[in-house]
């Protein structure tokens, strides 16, 4: 079972659909006492940075989140923003993120006619083995939609990586954190075999 | 309703040559125990020559026949297709034979993927060009859901019926004078009427009555369109594959490796209107499977093992769990409305108006048209004999 | 890097799915969802929905279907047909689309772009310019499903779009459109180069060479294919098909 965390942002339709398409089961919830029990946490996310720490300390939901992450160490996957909050803080906003992993958020630079935000496909590399990117064969692609991406402390906790005008962090692991960059739920077959993958991890 | 996967411990008499039962409609035994739909494929195996070289010299002569009468058009003969096995191979064959089939498909829209790149993949490398008649989609549903409503186990009979007469307007578009058509008595077996009967008046009557838009874009062959066709327009409807030795597990092969095809697993994947039927909706709701038409046919052609039939005939099908959702959402059917249509005592063909007597009476204007390969003669030996009282 | 984008581009009208030449005549290519669901085997990287229902512009946006859609739908998806409103927009957001195509909306009342830009960025909004071409030679854009004039120059309104803060420009040569002829390379050309955000280039795809000209002729940034993907070839049998990713990958960059 994932408990998926609604914090008010995020279009998590789409999510959930994959998850059922992958016979995972999930459930949407923002009540504390759910969260408490869940075996596996997902944390969406698509806005910007300052809004979504406001929501989530407003539903009085970090507390139990951060037991979670850092004490109970279930597994938890951030998607798109949700990996971006699980960094120390991000050039967008003011706020501190969750912190759960050694990383910054950093804005992509227009420079030489570069578009942003980072929209539509692209390719991502695997940097080393990981569980959560097991299966995914081939060109390994994903749908990208942001202006700001990630660069973790340690190289090794950056396991796909993707280019555009810079080398990013696609996804991340360290310990039971992981994050996507892009949009599983968008990304067809490599979407479903990665939150399929998260959805089998042992926990 | 599944028995004891062990055939010695079964608890019903099954034909000692393939495995059909007792239960299977208009079933009989002869003093060897052997059943009438064994019989019948070896007399019709007799018959046509199947596997022999009479069968492959009589295909021969037609073959010319064809081509013959389509010189100077630019097809000569019709080919449904499904993206299946055994049309995918009869396209193949017919361009092997110098023959110039258009393909013809009857879209119900609920294709899956697979079907569709069959289709393309194999059209594409024969190079064969395709007509398609697609029907509106909120007709199919309608139909579809009319037919659920009625309880009869027909759920498919408005896309038997229009695929049959698609290829019959085909036909008669193009100045076609040859219908070809993929079914195999000996991989198939021939299906006993009890089951999947259609007609246009049997769909027009469940249509009339549980319907609730009107037939604008489905091609409905009515009896009079029926004749027409048969004695006006007089397309020749061939089986090649009743003459040629064929096996669906070499044709498998065959196209995969030279057109990239894929099968799409015994689950009827190809279409999911028709994996829904086999995998909910005829097991749920009448008990019935159909896994025994094919499998019987593999134990008559020697390609399974009775005891292994038997056993797979008797596991539970392997079913989707996001199809009954689809078909849900497709009909606007809801789970409550399902379940209560569902649990009514199933429905019967004879309960609601059909040709059927008519096609009895007529007997001897369709012998006349069998034996001149102006109607299947399959239609003949299920249509126009009476057939056994439900149970 | 990113690769430059192929997008089937399909019609609906009452819920069925059509496919219009020249915006007139239309033939019945199959059901949205099921349509939806092969693309979704056929793995393509984005599809465009377009609701071409008459008086679609009256009713506002057909939200039930674009739920059905949007629940088969697991890569982008741009829906368009009746946005008329930041709210009409709002609502198909929270359904899980990803982009809305405005056109009919955006002629009327320019500011609409601008309002939709800003809550939800203008990577969410499609500006969708339709062009055809008048007896006097001279291409003006049409609103309405083609039925309006509005006197507009494609490329000024194109202009002004982006400038609006609309994120793609999708431009259709109505003249073109299901003709399997190519695209209108010249049109497309004279707007991808007044504007820097992308032009996806739609109306007239017959071949893999012409989706390769749009970009290197054209100087598109993307392909919208309609009549290409739902038939076997001009002419030929309703078929739902996409071009291998190999075949792309030797005619576009």
């Amino acid at each position: 079972m994932i408990t998926i965390v609604d914090y008010g942002m995020g279009n998590l339709g789409s999510v959930v659909n994959m998850f059922r398409r992958v016979e995972a089961e999930c459930e949407v919830t923002c009540e504390p006492a759910r969260i408490a029990s869940a075996s596996r946490i997902l944390l969406p996310g698509v806005g910007a940075f300052d809004a979504a720490m406001k929501r989530i300390d407003a539903a009085g939901i970090r507390q139990v989140l951060d037991d979670k992450a850092l004490h109970q160490r279930v597994p938890v996957l951030g998607i798109c923003l949700g990996m971006q909050l699980l960094t120390r803080g991000s050039e967008e906003g003011q706020r501190p993120g969750l912190g759960w992993i050694p990383a910054d958020t950093r804005r992509f630079t227009a420079v030489r006619g570069l578009k942003i935000p980072h929209m539509g496909w692209n390719v991502a590399e695997r940097t080393r083995p990981c569980p959560l990117t097991e299966r995914l064969d081939g060109e390994i692609r994903f749908y990208y939609v942001h202006s700001y991406f990630v660069l973790t402390d340690d190289p090794r906790d950056t396991v796909l990586r993707t280019r555009y005008g810079v080398d990013f962090a696609a996804a991340v692991q360290r310990d039971n954190i992981m994050g996507a960059q892009f949009h599983p739920e968008k990304s067809h077959r490599f979407g479903m075999q990665l939150l399929r993958n998260f959805a089998e991890l042992p926990c | 309703m599944r028995l004891n996967p062990d055939i010695s411990r079964a608890g019903v008499r099954i034909c000692i040559r393939c495995i059909y039962d007792e239960r299977v409609p208009s079933i009989s035994f002869d003093a060897e125990g052997v059943c009438n739909y064994c019989r019948q494929v070896e007399r019709l195996t007799a018959q046509y020559g199947t596997g022999a070289p009479e069968g492959e010299a009589h295909l021969a002569q037609i073959i010319e026949g064809i081509r013959a009468q389509g010189l100077g058009r630019r097809y000569d003969c019709v080919i449904g297709v499904s993206g299946g096995t055994d049309s995918s191979f009869l396209v193949h064959w017919a361009v092997e034979q110098g023959l110039r089939p258009l393909a013809v498909h009857y879209d119900n829209t609920w294709n899956t993927a697979i079907a569709t790149q069959n289709i393309r993949k194999v059209l594409a490398g024969a190079g064969v060009e395709l007509h398609t008649h697609v029907v509106h989609n909120k007709e199919v549903d309608d139909i579809f859901r009319s037919f659920f409503l009625a309880g009869v186990a027909e759920i498919e009979a408005a896309t038997d019926l229009g695929y049959a007469y698609t290829l019959r307007r085909a036909a008669a578009k193009y100045g076609i004078s040859a219908i070809l058509e993929g079914h195999s008595f000996v991989a198939e077996g021939i299906t006993p009427l009890g089951r999947n009967y259609f007609d246009g008046k049997y769909i027009q009557s469940i249509h009339q009555r549980f319907g609730t838009r009107p037939l604008r874009t489905y091609p409905l062959m009515t009896f009079s369109r029926f004749l027409k066709s048969a004695i006006v327009d007089r397309p020749k409807f061939i089986r090649p594959l009743w003459y040629l030795h064929y096996s669906k597990e070499e044709a498998q092969d065959f196209l995969r490796r030279r057109y990239g095809w894929q099968y799409y697993g015994g689950h009827h994947l190809e279409n999911r209107m028709t994996a829904f039927y086999h995998g909910f909706y005829m097991p749920q709701k009448f008990g019935g499977d159909l896994r025994n038409n094919t499998l019987a046919a593999r134990v008559r052609n020697g390609s399974m093992d009775r005891a292994s039939a038997w056993a797979e005939y008797n596991s539970p099908p392997t079913v989707e769990r996001q199809l009954l959702d689809y078909f849900l959402k497709r009909l606007g059917i809801s789970a409550t409305e399902f379940d209560r249509v569902m649990k009514e005592p199933p429905r019967h063909w004879s309960d609601y108006p059909t040709y059927k007597r008519r096609f009895e009476r007529l007997r001897p204007l369709f012998a006349v048209l069998a034996k001149a390969d102006l109607v299947p003669m399959s239609f003949y030996l299920k249509y126009c004999f009476p057939a056994n009282a439900p149970e | 890097m990113l690769r430059i984008r192929a997008i089937p581009a399909l019609q609906v009208r009452e819920g069925c799915l059509v496919k219009t030449v020249r915006f007139k005549r239309f033939a019945y290519v199959g059901d949205p969802c099921n349509t939806m669901r092969i693309f979704n085997e056929l793995e393509v990287d984005e599809l465009l929905v377009l609701d071409i229902s008459q008086d679609r512009a009256k009713r506002g946006p057909d939200l039930r279907l674009i739920a059905d859609l949007a629940d088969e739908c697991f890569m982008p998806l741009g829906y368009g047909g009746g946005v008329l409103t930041l709210d009409d927009a709002r609502a198909i957001f929270a359904i899980g689309i990803e982009k809305v195509v405005i056109n009919t909306a955006a002629v009327a009342r320019p500011g609409l772009i601008g309002e939709i830009a800003t809550v939800y960025g203008s990577q969410a909004v499609i500006v969708s310019i339709d062009v055809k071409r008048g007896p006097l030679g001279a291409q003006t854009v049409r609103s309405g499903n083609g039925c309006r004039r509005t006197g507009l120059d494609p490329v000024a309104w194109a202009k002004e779009a982006a400038q609006l803060g609309a994120g793609e420009i999708l431009l259709t040569s109505i003249d073109r459109e299901g003709t399997w002829q190519g695209f209108d390379l010249d049109l497309v050309r004279r707007v991808s180069d007044a504007v820097t955000v992308p032009v996806i280039a739609h109306g007239g795809a017959g071949s893999l060479q012409d989706i390769g000209d749009a970009v290197t002729k054209g100087g598109a940034s993307a392909v919208a294919l309609g009549s290409m993907v739902v038939f076997q070839k001009q002419g030929l049998g309703v078929l739902v098909n996409f071009p291998e990713a190999s075949a792309l990958r030797r005619v576009l960059p």
